[in-house]
């Protein structure tokens, strides 16, 4: 031991060089959006967006831009790539959440079944009224019940909570999957059949701004939350027995990170239809990047969600005459993209 | 007068009704000192650290923090005081150094809040204090064990907590790493850092403790000066073996230096004729107070011959011999019946037969036993009240598991009025009958040492 303890206090702290990264990964989804409101069948230029989306402000702007690249940038294209941001930035924020609570690298927000209980509530809602509101809402609502019984049967066992949490929410996963499934079987083929399937599929065309307004509000308090609490999910993944013993009531703050994080997924969810995979793999390509201090990883999982789909979605809307359905796009893009970043850091979770 | 910080007075634990973990258990601890836990696997150390790290409420007795009842501090206010470093496990992500010993500031800070500038000058202070510094970068997943106990002392530190618990620190770390390990607890500790220690190393305790607390199933076997509970005895009825303590004589004083695990000695009972042999010492202090001897090695190694190698002896050096030989009935080589043999007169009857399926009665997995032939060896035993040597073949689980079986046997042991008396107890057993009888000699009863089989 050094005979003079403080005398490093001028060397640099490892955290600082981690900042410079944290920093440019918060530009991603600000870049990525300009871009994206550019993209599609119709060209407008970026300069156009920006006097578009000033225009409020600045009246004199709006002058020489025609009403169609307007309407089209502020009904179509604008509540669509701020969705994919929102929906990306929560996928990427709860998988994380999970991952650090259930000590789990390979586990996301849906492992308590709330994709699987929204694509129920939504296939019930497509078979019994077609559409409208009522899919949201009935996708959003038994989200949130798949989970409860999970959680809640979980608690009939006494040993392991984790381990029987885990596998309630893959038994309820499983059992609403099987009921969905059982929906399409009596779905009308040449209707409603398409209608369940597309949605199950994932996609963000039918986002509007009521919509996006209800969304948008329950991710942006959700992701405040998380992003308060984020150091302390490090002690979370540690175990329950540390993290009392640092004066965390583990049980608490667990079920406080589900109950949001499920609202979050429910809501997100519920407008976009399935997607998968994004709450799973967000978190290592940001471990890879930021190591695993949730500190910086909460908030970079967050930004490469977010950039990650609006990405997706870009690709979704442009690459073929017809749209591509966003839950085949993830996997499509992301696996290759993760297996590169893997090889190349040859990291550890 | 050291400071009294932690005590726990008659601490009673079970995790569900009727399996009661810890018995009454109390314990005190100063500033600056350090108390070893020592037990067998099971025996309760880390329950005990996880109820003086309130993380389990004792189902009966106290604990008291600077005289304030544990469960009167919130938790973020009892952690502040109180660091608990888990047995070694690796967590799921790598995190790195100094991130595993910020983890330490969390009881200082507000659920909200993350760490602020002062938490970082204080966690560098940690850092420099464990020899980590020039880690801090690392991945706590890489690094070797002695270091990764480091850190999380380090974490304790940054905690600033007045007491660590510290269970079974130096498991799987090597002897440099132990000791690297152990001389910074011991460093620590003259600065006024407490520390609890569950552990496996009883030299360890010999070499730091202040206090060693042993702990038998849950119960406190004894409690004091390292020098005092490291002893032959204490730590054969801890854990069930026989050791040997070896001593330091310095400037006139004998201390305890070394506790070693001594083997079965391994003795023919022909050297019986001998009376400097080690068993013509043992019959001559059976003079003055009984010895007992416990045959041992596993199933079929030749225990019974041994003994009636030994009795015939005896008999041969006009010794009175009493008691119960068990020689088996063998059958194409494999043993199908064990018989009782009263050694004073000859009379064998069948005491046990391979056990059947659906057995009744009196049995073991493998052996259905002769309620008769045990009331009559029960009997035979019963009425011993004096003998040089007394032979009991064997005490097994039934004997010392269940109370049942040869029961006179295991009376008569315990009651003396014997010289020397020799015990049949297979190796698996050997922990529970050391346990029973501490100062109990253990030699091996292999056949080689036997002469001439005598079943």
């Amino acid at each position: 031991m050094s005979s003079q303890p403080f005398a490093h206090f001028s060397k640099p702290r490892t955290g600082l060089k981690k900042g410079t990264i944290v920093g440019l990964l918060m530009l991603l989804p600000v870049i990525l959006f300009s871009i994206s409101v550019t993209l599609g069948r119709y060209e407008i230029g970026m300069l156009d967006v920006f006097k578009v989306l000033l225009s409020p402000l600045f009246p004199e702007l709006d002058g020489d831009i025609p009403e169609v690249a307007r309407q089209l940038i502020l009904r179509v294209r604008l509540p669509r790539i701020l969705g994919a941001l929102l929906i990306g930035a929560s996928l990427g924020g709860t998988g994380t959440s999970f991952q650090a609570i259930f000590k789990n690298p390979l586990v996301d927000s849906n492992i308590l079944g709330v994709t699987s209980g929204a694509g129920f509530g939504a296939a019930l809602a497509l078979l019994l009224m077609r559409s409208g509101w009522q899919v949201q809402v009935f996708a959003f609502l038994f989200g949130l019940l798949a989970v409860f019984i999970a959680f809640f049967g979980s608690k009939l066992y006494r040993s392991s909570p984790l381990l029987v949490l885990t596998l309630m929410g893959i038994l309820v996963g499983s059992l609403f999957s099987s009921l969905t499934s059982l929906l399409k079987y009596v779905a009308d083929p040449l209707d409603t059949l398409p209608a369940i399937t597309f949605w199950l599929l994932g996609s963000l065309t039918a986002l509007t701004w009521d919509k996006l307004l209800i969304l948008g509000g329950i991710t942006l308090a959700g992701l405040l939350f998380l992003f308060a609490i984020r150091w302390r999910m490090n002690i979370l993944s540690l175990g329950d027995a540390e993290a009392k013993s640092l004066g965390i009531d583990p049980a608490r703050m667990k079920l406080l990170i589900i109950l949001i994080s499920t609202m979050m997924t429910a809501a997100a969810v519920s407008v976009s239809g399935v997607i998968g995979w994004v709450g799973l793999v967000i978190p290592h390509a940001g471990r890879i990047l930021v190591g695993p201090d949730h500190k910086y990883l909460l908030p970079v999982s967050a930004c490469l969600g977010a950039s990650f789909l609006m990405l997706i979605d870009d690709i979704a809307r442009t690459l073929l005459p017809g749209e591509i359905p966003l839950g085949v796009l993830t996997g499509l893009v992301g696996v290759p993209i993760l297996i590169l970043l893997l090889r190349r850091s040859q990291s550890e979770w | 007068m050291v400071t009294m910080l932690l005590e726990a007075q008659h601490l009673n634990f079970s995790y569900r009704p009727g399996h009661t973990v810890l018995h009454d258990v109390s314990l005190k601890l100063g500033k600056g000192e350090i108390l070893y836990i020592l037990g067998r696997n099971g025996g309760g150390k880390t329950t005990l650290l996880a109820c003086l790290a309130g993380l389990l409420p004792p189902g009966q007795g106290k604990i008291f923090l600077e005289s304030i009842p544990l469960e009167d501090y919130p938790p973020s206010i009892r952690s502040q005081k109180i660091g608990l470093i888990p047995q070694m496990h690796t967590p799921v992500f790598a995190y790195t150094v100094r991130e595993m010993v910020m983890m330490g500031r969390a009881p200082h800070l507000h659920w909200l809040e993350t760490p602020s500038s002062l938490d970082q000058d204080i966690v560098d202070e940690s850092l420099e204090q464990a020899g980590l510094y020039e880690l801090q970068g690392r991945a706590y997943t890489e690094i070797s064990g002695g270091e990764r106990q480091l850190v999380l002392i380090a974490r304790g530190l940054a905690q600033k907590c007045q007491i660590l618990l510290m269970d079974e620190p130096t498991a799987h770390l090597d002897l440099s790493n132990q000791q690297r390990v152990l001389e910074i607890v011991q460093q620590l500790s003259r600065q006024g850092l407490s520390f609890v220690i569950s552990s496996h190393a009883p030299n360890d305790a010999l070499t730091y403790a202040d206090q060693v607390l042993l702990l038998s199933e849950g119960w406190v076997t004894d409690y004091g000066r390292p020098e005092n509970m490291l002893t032959e005895p204490l730590l054969s009825s801890v854990y069930g073996i026989q050791t040997e303590v070896i001593y330091q004589q310095e400037n006139g004083t004998r201390t305890p230096k070394a506790v070693v695990p001594r083997r079965p000695t391994e003795i023919s009972p022909d050297s019986l004729n001998d009376s400097n042999s080690f068993l013509g010492e043992i019959f001559e202090k059976g003079k003055e107070a009984p010895q007992i001897v416990i045959v041992t090695g596993l199933s079929g190694v030749g225990k019974t011959s041994w003994c009636a190698r030994l009795a015939q002896l005896a008999e041969e050096n006009a010794l009175q011999v009493k008691g119960i030989l068990s020689p088996g009935v063998y059958e194409h080589g494999r043993k199908r019946a064990i018989q009782a043999k009263n050694l004073v007169n000859g009379e064998t009857h069948v005491m046990a037969t391979l056990r059947k399926e659906a057995s009744t009665g009196l049995s073991t997995p493998r052996w259905q036993f002769i309620p008769e032939t045990l009331d009559w060896a029960n009997t035979i035993l019963g009425d011993i009240d004096q003998a040089d040597l007394l032979v009991i073949d064997e005490l097994g689980p039934l004997e010392l598991l269940r109370d049942q079986g040869l029961t006179a046997g295991a009376a008569l042991v315990n009651k003396g009025g014997y010289r020397v008396a020799c015990v049949v107890v297979r190796s698996s057993l050997v922990p529970k009958a050391l346990q029973r009888w501490p100062g109990a000699i253990v030699v091996s009863g292999e056949a080689r040492n036997a002469g001439p089989s005598c079943t």
